[in-house]
Formats: C-alpha cells, sequence, structure tokens
C-alpha cells in the first residue's frame, strides 16, 4: 500500500488537532489515530511524532503525564492547554489560507 | 512572560535530565512493542514484526537526539565534556599542571596583593566628603614641634585661626597635631591603663571634612574655644569595637589619660580613620585640651609653638592656583603680624623667599606614602614582570599540548568533527587552567595582602591599613591569563586544524610540527631568560644593598640590649623632681638584677625621632654663629646601656645634680667641627642664645651614633644627664647577659616594684629596633629575591619543557645518528648546545635591560651603584648554571637514547 509522507509544517497542526479531538493519548495512539482518521493515507515517520512533542512541551501546547493503558502499561499521556488551543486556531487559519490559494490556482483556467 | 515560562521549562529539563531520558527511553520502547504486538496480532512472525516496527519509526538515535536538541542545551552538555576533558588532561600530567597553576597563582595573587597595598597606602580616596576639594599646606611629612621662621610645613594654633579668620578661597580650614599620641588612658571601671592612639584636632576638623559621628557627635567648633575648657572626646569605630565591644551606651562614658578625665561624645562612622593614611587614631580631642595631652606640650596660646598640620576645603569654583596665592599671601601677613615673632633681618629674607605649597589631599598623606611609594611601584614592576614569565610558561605548555595532539585533532576532523567545535575544545580546556590557576591566585591574594601589611608594619606601632583585595586588578591579571590562555591555546588549534589531514595522519607522531613550534616557543623561553636575568640582577642589588646597611656601624653595640617604654606621664607624674627620682629609682634595681650590666633611661635610642637645637659655643671664632645638634637626655648608665665607647674625659656619674655644673658629654663629630682646636674637654657651649654660651661645660667625648637611619652621614650631637634636664624619658634600655625572656620578666617586677601603675610597652631588643629602620629595604630585598628566584625557576621550567619535547620529537633522528655511530656525549652535545644557545641569547638581551632598568632603582640602593658587577655576574652565573641543569636533564635523556627502541618508536 501506497503512503503519502505528510506535507512538511503540517505535523504540529495534525498533532493538535488529533489531542483537540480525543482529549488525552500518548504516541501511539497519536500516530494510530492520524493513520486511521486519514484512511491510511497520511504516514508519519512514526518517530519523528517524539522531537515534536517535545518542541510542543517546551512551547506549552501540551503537558505530559504519565498513566496505564487499556493493556495495564505505563504510558505518557499529551494533553492540549489553553496554549495549545490558540495556536490550533492559528495553525488552522493557516493551513486553510494556504490551501485555498494553492487550490485557487491549481483550479484556475 | 511567555518566553519566562518557556525558559522555566527548559531549565527544568536541565535539572531532571535523568528522569527526561528515562521518560523519553520508556515512551519511545513502549511505542515500539505496542506496534510490533499490532503485527503479531495480524499474523506476521515476532521477527518479522520488530523489524516492520524499527522500519516504521525510524532510527531511535537520531530521533533521541533530535528531541534533545529540541531544548537548546547541547551547547551546555558539550561545554561540560569540555571542562571535564580539560581537566582529565590537567591531571594526566600532574606535575605540569602543578607547575603552570602555581606559577600563575602566585603571578595573579602576587599583583592583586601588592597593587593593593599600593592602592591602599597611596591611590585611594579619604572616605570624606568631596575629597577632590580639600588640600594640605605643605606635605605633611614633618612631624612633632618647631620654632623655626618662616615654617611652611608646620603651624601654629594662632596662624591656624588667623588664616580661618582672614582667607577668602576656603569654605573651611581645620588643623591636626601633627604627630599621633600613643598615650595610655583608662575607661571608666576599669582599672588597668591600655595603650591608644589619641589625635589632637581643631574643632573645625569634623565639619570641614564632612564627616558625621555614627553615634552622639562629632567635635565642633564649640569644643575649641577655650584652652583647657572642653574634656571632651569622639572615639573610632574600631576602638570603640575592640575596647568597648560596641558598648551601646558608649556616650558620657568617662576616660581618663593622665589626670584628665574626658567624656565620650561621639564615635565615628567605621571607613573614617582619620587623614593619615596608616596611622589610624583611636580617640580625637579638641586642641583646646593640648595641655593635658601629650602632657606638657603647651601650645594653644604660643604663636611659636608650630606643631600643627592644616588643612583646608576651597570653596566651590576656587581653583587651586587661586588658593595657592591667597594662602601665600595670608601666610606672610600673619607671619609678619605676630607678636613675639623673631623678625630679625635675616628672617625677613627668609621669609621673603618662603612659599607655602598647597597639596591634593584627596587621598589623604602619610609618611608612609613617601617611604613606600618607591619599594611598592618597584615591586609591581617585579611581580608584572613574573605575571608576564608565567604566561609565557603557560604559552608554552599549550603549544606543546595541542601540537601533541596535532594527530588526535587529524582524526577527529577526517571523523567528521567540525572545525569550530575542535577549536572550541581546545579554548574550554586552556580556560580551565586559567580559571584554575586565577583561583588558586584569588586565595593567595588574600593571603599575601595580610603578609606584606605584616612586613611594611614591621617599624611602627601596629600599621593600622585595612587592604581590601582589589577587584580591579584581580579581573585585571586574570584578564591577562585568560587572554594569554585563550591565545596560546587557540593558535595551535587554528593551525592543527588547518593543516593537510592526510600529511597529518601519514607522519604519525614524529615530524609534523618540529617547526611549527619553533620560532615562537623559542622567542618565548629567550625572553623568560632575558626577563628573569633582569629580576635576579635586581634582587642582587636590593641583597648587597641590604648587607651594605646591616653592616654599617651604628656607634652603639646593639647585641644584647633590651629596650622598652615606660611612659610616665599616663601615670600621672609631672616633669620634676619626684619622676627623676623614680627613673634613679628604676634604674638602680634594674641594674642591680642578676644578668644585668646596665640599665638607664634616655628620651631615644635610635630611629625614634630627635630633638634638634642650636647651640652656641664659647669663644668659637666665627661669630658665634648657631649650629643645630641632636640631643638626648640620658641616665648615667647609659654609654654602659648602650656600648657608646668613651673617647676621652668622663661620662656622668652621682655627682653631676641637678644643681651641680651643666655637663654635656659630646659626640666625636661635634668634638671635631665645633672644637677644632686643643681638647674640648673643660670648654663650654649653651642653648638659647648668644648670652648663654657658657652654661654647659663639655666632660667627655664618645664615639658618633646613628640617629634616624643607617644611612645618614655622622651628625654632630650631645648628651646630657636627665638630672639636669628635667623631662618625661620613655626609652628604658638595659644591656644583660644570657636569657632575654628572664631579663624582661624581672625588669617588669622592678619597674612595678617601684610603681605598679607605670604603663610597660613596646618591649623589644635594640637589635630589632635598628633592623626596623631598614624595614622598607629588607621587604624589597626578600621580596625581589623571591620573586627573581621564582621567575628563574618558571624560566627553568620553560626549557626543561622545550626541550624535552625537542628531543621526544627527535627521538627518531637521535636513534639513526647513534646507529650511524654517533657517541652518546655528541648526542648530550647536541641538546645541549641549544639549550645553551638559547640562555646565551636570552643573557645578551638580559643584561643591557637589567643595566638599563636597573638605574631606575638607584636610589633605593646603599654603598653601590646600579652597574653593579657581582650583582650583574652573580644573576648571570646562578642563571646559567641553573638554566644549565633544566637544559641537562633532557639531554641526558637523549643520550641515553637506545638506537634500536628509538628507531621501532613509530
Amino acid at each position: 500500500m501506497h503512503r503519502d509522507e505528510i506535507p512538511p509544517g503540517t505535523l504540529y497542526l495534525l498533532i493538535l488537532k488529533t489531542l483537540a479531538r480525543s482529549g488525552e493519548m500518548h504516541g501511539y495512539e497519536i500516530a494510530n489515530s492520524i493513520q486511521r482518521i486519514s484512511d491510511d493515507v497520511l504516514q508519519v515517520e512514526e518517530g519523528s511524532l517524539y522531537p515534536a512533542l517535545q518542541r510542543m512541551l517546551i512551547k506549552g501546547w501540551v503537558t505530559a503525564k504519565w498513566g496505564t493503558t487499556a493493556g495495564n502499561r505505563r504510558a505518557r499521556y499529551y494533553e492540549l492547554t489553553a496554549a495549545g488551543r490558540k495556536q490550533l486556531a492559528l495553525e488552522m487559519s493557516q493551513f486553510e489560507r494556504v490551501i485555498g490559494a494553492i487550490t485557487r490556482v491549481i483550479e484556475a483556467v | 512572560m511567555k518566553w519566562l515560562r518557556e525558559l522555566t521549562r527548559r531549565l527544568s529539563m536541565v535539572v531532571h535530565r535523568r528522569q527526561f531520558d528515562a521518560d523519553l527511553e520508556e515512551e519511545m520502547r513502549l511505542h515500539l512493542e505496542l506496534r510490533k504486538q499490532e503485527r503479531i496480532e495480524s499474523g506476521v512472525t515476532a521477527e518479522d514484526a520488530r523489524a516492520a516496527a524499527r522500519r516504521r519509526f525510524g532510527n531511535p538515535a537520531v530521533l533521541r537526539e533530535k528531541s534533545h536538541t529540541a531544548w537548546g542545551w547541547e551547547w551546555l552538555e558539550e561545554l561540560v565534556q569540555d571542562v571535564n576533558y580539560g581537566a582529565w588532561a590537567m591531571l594526566r600530567s600532574p606535575g605540569i599542571t602543578l607547575v603552570a597553576l602555581l606559577s600563575l597563582a602566585l603571578g595573579i595573587g602576587a599583583n592583586t596583593a601588592i597593587f593593593s597595598l599600593m592602592d591602599t597606602v597611596m591611590l585611594k580616596s579619604l572616605p570624606v566628603k568631596d575629597p577632590a576639594r580639600l588640600v594640605l599646606f605643605g606635605n605633611g611629612l614633618d612631624q612633632g614641634i618647631s620654632d623655626g621662621f618662616p615654617n611652611p610645613w608646620l603651624y601654629s594654633y594662632h596662624f591656624y585661626r588667623e588664616m580661618q579668620k582672614k582667607n577668602q578661597v576656603f569654605s573651611d580650614v581645620a588643623a591636626a597635631f601633627s604627630m599621633t599620641d600613643r598615650a595610655h588612658g583608662s575607661v571608666e571601671g576599669r582599672n588597668d591603663a591600655e595603650p591608644m592612639n589619641i589625635q589632637l584636632v581643631s574643632g573645625t576638623y569634623f565639619p570641614m571634612l564632612g564627616v558625621e559621628a555614627m553615634i552622639g557627635r562629632a567635635l565642633t567648633d564649640e569644643d575649641d574655644r577655650t584652652k583647657g575648657g572642653h574634656p571632651v572626646a569622639v572615639v573610632s569605630h574600631a576602638w570603640w569595637a575592640r575596647s568597648l565591644a560596641r558598648d551601646p551606651s558608649v556616650l558620657g562614658k568617662k576616660l581618663t589619660i593622665g589626670s584628665t578625665v574626658f567624656t565620650i561624645v561621639g564615635v565615628a562612622p567605621p571607613e573614617f580613620f582619620g587623614t593619615r593614611v596608616g596611622e589610624a587614631a583611636d580617640i580625637w580631642i579638641p586642641l583646646s585640651m593640648q595641655k593635658e595631652i601629650p602632657p606638657g606640650w603647651d601650645g594653644y596660646s604660643d604663636n611659636m609653638f608650630e606643631s600643627l598640620h592644616l588643612m583646608a576645603r576651597m570653596k566651590p569654583g576656587v581653583s587651586m592656583a587661586e588658593a595657592n596665592s591667597n594662602a601665600n599671601l595670608l601666610f606672610q601677613q600673619i607671619l609678619r603680624g605676630f607678636s613675639g615673632a623673631p623678625l630679625t633681618e635675616e628672617n625677613l629674607r627668609k621669609l621673603d623667599k618662603t612659599r607655602v605649597e598647597l597639596n591634593s589631599m584627596a587621598t589623604g598623606f602619610s609618611r608612609l606614602r613617601w617611604e613606600f611609594s618607591e619599594p611598592l611601584k618597584i615591586m609591581m614592576t617585579v611581580v608584572g614582570l613574573v605575571l608576564l614569565i608565567a604566561c609565557a610558561n603557560i604559552a608554552n605548555l599549550l603549544l606543546a599540548r595541542s601540537t601533541a595532539r596535532a594527530r588526535e585533532l587529524a582524526v577527529r576532523q577526517a571523523l567528521g568533527a567540525r572545525r569550530s567545535r575542535l577549536i572550541r575544545q581546545l579554548l574550554t580546556e586552556s580556560l580551565v587552567l586559567a580559571f584554575a590557576g586565577g583561583a588558586l591566585g584569588i586565595a593567595f591574594a588574600s593571603g599575601a595582602s595580610h603578609l606584606l601589611v605584616r612586613m611594611v608594619s614591621d617599624g611602627r606601632d601596629a600599621l593600622q591599613l585595612n587592604v581590601p583585595i582589589d577587584m580591579r586588578l584581580l579581573l585585571f591579571t586574570l584578564g591577562v591569563t585568560l587572554a594569554t590562555a585563550a591565545l596560546f591555546g587557540t593558535i595551535p588549534a587554528f593551525r592543527a586544524t588547518r593543516l593537510n589531514l592526510t600529511d597529518s595522519l601519514k607522519d604519525g607522531r614524529s615530524q609534523p610540527s618540529a617547526s611549527a613550534k619553533g620560532p615562537l616557543a623559542k622567542t618565548l623561553v629567550i625572553s623568560q631568560v632575558a626577563l628573569s636575568l633582569v629580576l635576579l640582577v635586581a634582587a642582587g642589588l636590593f641583597v648587597r644593598s641590604l648587607m651594605n646597611l646591616t653592616n654599617v656601624d651604628t656607634g652603639f653595640n646593639k647585641e644584647n640590649v633590651i629596650r622598652l617604654r615606660v611612659d610616665a606621664s599616663s601615670a600621672g607624674y609631672k616633669e620634676d623632681v619626684r619622676l627623676t627620682g623614680i627613673y634613679r629609682q628604676i634604674e638602680e634595681r634594674a641594674s642591680s638584677l642578676p644578668g644585668v650590666r646596665a640599665a638607664s633611661f634616655s628620651i631615644f635610642t635610635f630611629n625614634e625621632g630627635t630633638w634638634n637645637n642650636g647651640i652656641w659655643v664659647q669663644g668659637y671664632l666665627s661669630g658665634h654663629r648657631e649650629t643645630s645638634v641632636h640631643h638626648n637626655a640620658v641616665g648615667t648608665g647609659y654609654f654602659a646601656a648602650m656600648g657608646i665607647p668613651l673617647l676621652a674625659g668622663r661620662t656622668f656619674g652621682p655627682q653631676d645634680t641637678a644643681t651641680s655644673q651643666q655637663v654635656a658629654v659630646i659626640g666625636e663629630t661635634m668634638a671635631r667641627t665645633l672644637f677644632p682646636s686643643g681638647s674640648p674637654i673643660g670648654r663650654h657651649y649653651g642653648r638659647g642664645g648668644p648670652q648663654n654660651a657658657g652654661d654647659i661645660e663639655v666632660i667627655g667625648v664618645v664615639e658618633d651614633v646613628k640617629y634616624n637611619s643607617l644611612e645618614e652621614d655622622p651628625q654632630p650631637g650631645d648628651y646630657l644627664p636627665y638630672t639636669q634636664n628635667v623631662r618625661y624619658l620613655n626609652d628604658f634600655e638595659v644591656r644583660h647577659t644570657g636569657d632575654s625572656a628572664v631579663v624582661v620578666a624581672a625588669i617588669r617586677q622592678a619597674i612595678h616594684d617601684v610603681d605598679r601603675t607605670l604603663p610597660i610597652s613596646d618591649v623589644m631588643t635594640l637589635h630589632e629596633q635598628v633592623a626596623r629602620s631598614t624595614t622598607n629595604q629588607r621587604l624589597v630585598a626578600q621580596l625581589s629575591t623571591f620573586f627573581g628566584l621564582l621567575a628563574v625557576f618558571l624560566s627553568c621550567i620553560g626549557i626543561y619543557g622545550l626541550m624535552s619535547y625537542v628531543v621526544t620529537r627527535r627521538t627518531n633522528e637521535i636513534g639513526i645518528r647513534m646507529a650511524l655511530g654517533a657517541e652518546r656525549s655528541q648526542v648530550l652535545w647536541l641538546v645541549m648546545r641549544e639549550s645553551l644557545w638559547l640562555v646565551a641569547l636570552g643573557i645578551a638581551i638580559g643584561v643591557p635591560v637589567a643595566l638599563a632598568g636597573n638605574r631606575l632603582v638607584k636610589s633605593m640602593l646603599f654603598g653601590l651603584q646600579a652597574s653593579d658587577p657581582v650583582s650583574l655576574l652573580a644573576g648571570v652565573a646562578v642563571l646559567l648554571v641553573v638554566a644549565g641543569l633544566a637544559g641537562y636533564l633532557p639531554a641526558r635523556r637523549a643520550s641515553l637514547v637506545d638506537p634500536m627502541v628509538s628507531l621501532r618508536y613509530e
């Protein structure tokens, strides 16, 4: 099955949106969620979630705390903060503007 | 505030690094395992499942690295690594490191300590209001009482009042007694009298300086209005803390000095020590009380009793030149207007030519400064040079180390290390060394400055100097060393990292920079040798100068004499027969003690000031002109106690009483100059005017003695029996045999048997007292010898280091030479020649520099020229021998090389 790389710069947006939709999640769940909802089209190099999550921790968009999974294993759960929600809104509007522009360009006769 | 919260998060990551790493690790592991689990459940083998999970995850090592760098601390981690590595590198060669650290510590420490002392003595402003506006009349060097006319250095009280009243340029004028009086006083409720330094000042002193009391009030002009009417005192903060243990109820306490009871009205602020640097006062008392302190000196109403230093604050906008001209105008007017001024034609002529010199008093004034400014400047130069030599050593050490690591650096570069990263690492390692040396230097500086104050104090009543470490210079010297380390640590780093990599890698360790290290390192060593020669020769000059001084014939025998101070005035004695009575009793009791050969009171022994008067000789040919001689009032046993040989006639005996013919014993020079023809015995002279020329009969001639310094030329002087010259005699001298400690105890007992209340202080041997007059020279001789030898030692380390390095580099070549038949002695000479060449070059440069430089210290030398050949040759010889040895050791190692081993060395 062919999978497309995600466009550069959209990883934060995907993570933010995923967390906004589902509340607390650990890394593996985030990766799976992105993949499933995109119908297996969007494929992140799963490991690269982690450096991105670190940067988001620094920025204060997310917080992390340790919890237990359904399979009774220790996992670090990430949750959106108020700053994270604000950032999500910002990235969304940026994304829509860019996509809109691209769409107009390629649909122009 | 957002950035602040972000910074806090970043910082907490540094603190919890381990936790952070563990969390990340666990998180990633969980991810991989969950993915693998999922695969297995979809029916893949465990092996394939793991591989697939990994493939999708990416490289965990890289991702870990990325997560880490996200936090932005990698520079810190690298720094920590580099510092660690630098510290380990230092520990790997402990010998070299120790030498480098010690030389840095001594260099930085000594510079800081000496500059701090120099700053305190010479440069620091007085802790008063706007010190730059203060001026001093004269230079403040003269201390004592004079009746000279005209006198632009010491002033009478009346002159002070006139100047204060009439001037137009000063906002206020103040006066202070030119000496600090060391008296004994007792605090209310205590029996024992304790020594204290008393400073008499005018009432305007504190207001003029703008110093306000910390507790109570300072003295005011109101305290200085009626003679004897204001027994009040302000005490220093230090004395309050020391003697009263900071008693908060200090105000109103009584202080008994002599027969006067003073009331303490204030405590001065902690930073205020007075106006004379190095002579901190304990108690300030108004000049109106000067009949009581110092006892018997009453100049409050005597126009010609000149004993004060005058100081003033210039009005705003008044320039130094304006102040000067007004002060001089008034100087002439006031002196001419004095009732009782000796306005003879000659004196008026002198007055016309005399000018008052106003000096800035911004930094206070001090004899100390006059005495020590020269030695301090010399020492500053010396330690500055030592620091340079130390830096050269550090430079050479770093050069050698990084050159030896050329290959390591090349390998790392080849493996992809960034050049900037390598340079940063070498730089960090150098700085570790420099900072470690600097830290040691700071520790050393604080110890050394105390030691220095002690060495300088060795000549007076414990010098009161507070010498804080001077931060500016500390930072400066530290900066110099850091710059050296940075420069010489990175030059080779740049060079090494620019190397043609393949060459460097191929060459291994034999070739690459035998020449690269060459010229720079050699120049450093040559300058080290030259500088140490300069320092050695200077040290030689100072040591020989001190030896000359120590060998000077003082005229008295300074061995086996104890001298101490008995303060009869503090015990309430007046200058009368009762006083001479107890002196006589004490002398008799002391003389009869076992182990005592003679004992006597006197005003002076040596280096305690002088009492000069003009004398008139009866029948002296050239018109009875006044000649000044040094007087001393002494007991009958004085000549025996001091061991001054009698040349003609007799010394004093019991027959010389208060009522008998006035007699004198005179020194050889006085006999020769004032009684040129025939024996002086039986001739007459007098004091106070030609009409008294017949008063005193000469009964004996003794050998000349030194009065104030060992350097002085023979001075005319006489001795008068104290029975006929009743005054306080503070010195008591005892010639003894056997253990001095036992004798001192016995003498104390004898004095207290006569009067239990007599305070005894300043017990020391005459030998010590003489030695104290050369403190200055000894300080310079000791320090310059120490630093001279240190410099030579450092240079030798430099030579040794360089030659060892060269030998190691050339082991291969030496092996080939030996295999081809070179003798061991030839190899030895081959290496020796190189180091001797360096030393010879250094000496060739050093000799003219030493000759030129040492001329600057001429004023500090006694009995020899700055071009003294002995010192020069000694310096060269010491340097040749020691440096030769430093070169010999590596040369010998080279000659012991086994050709077979060395050829296999690669």
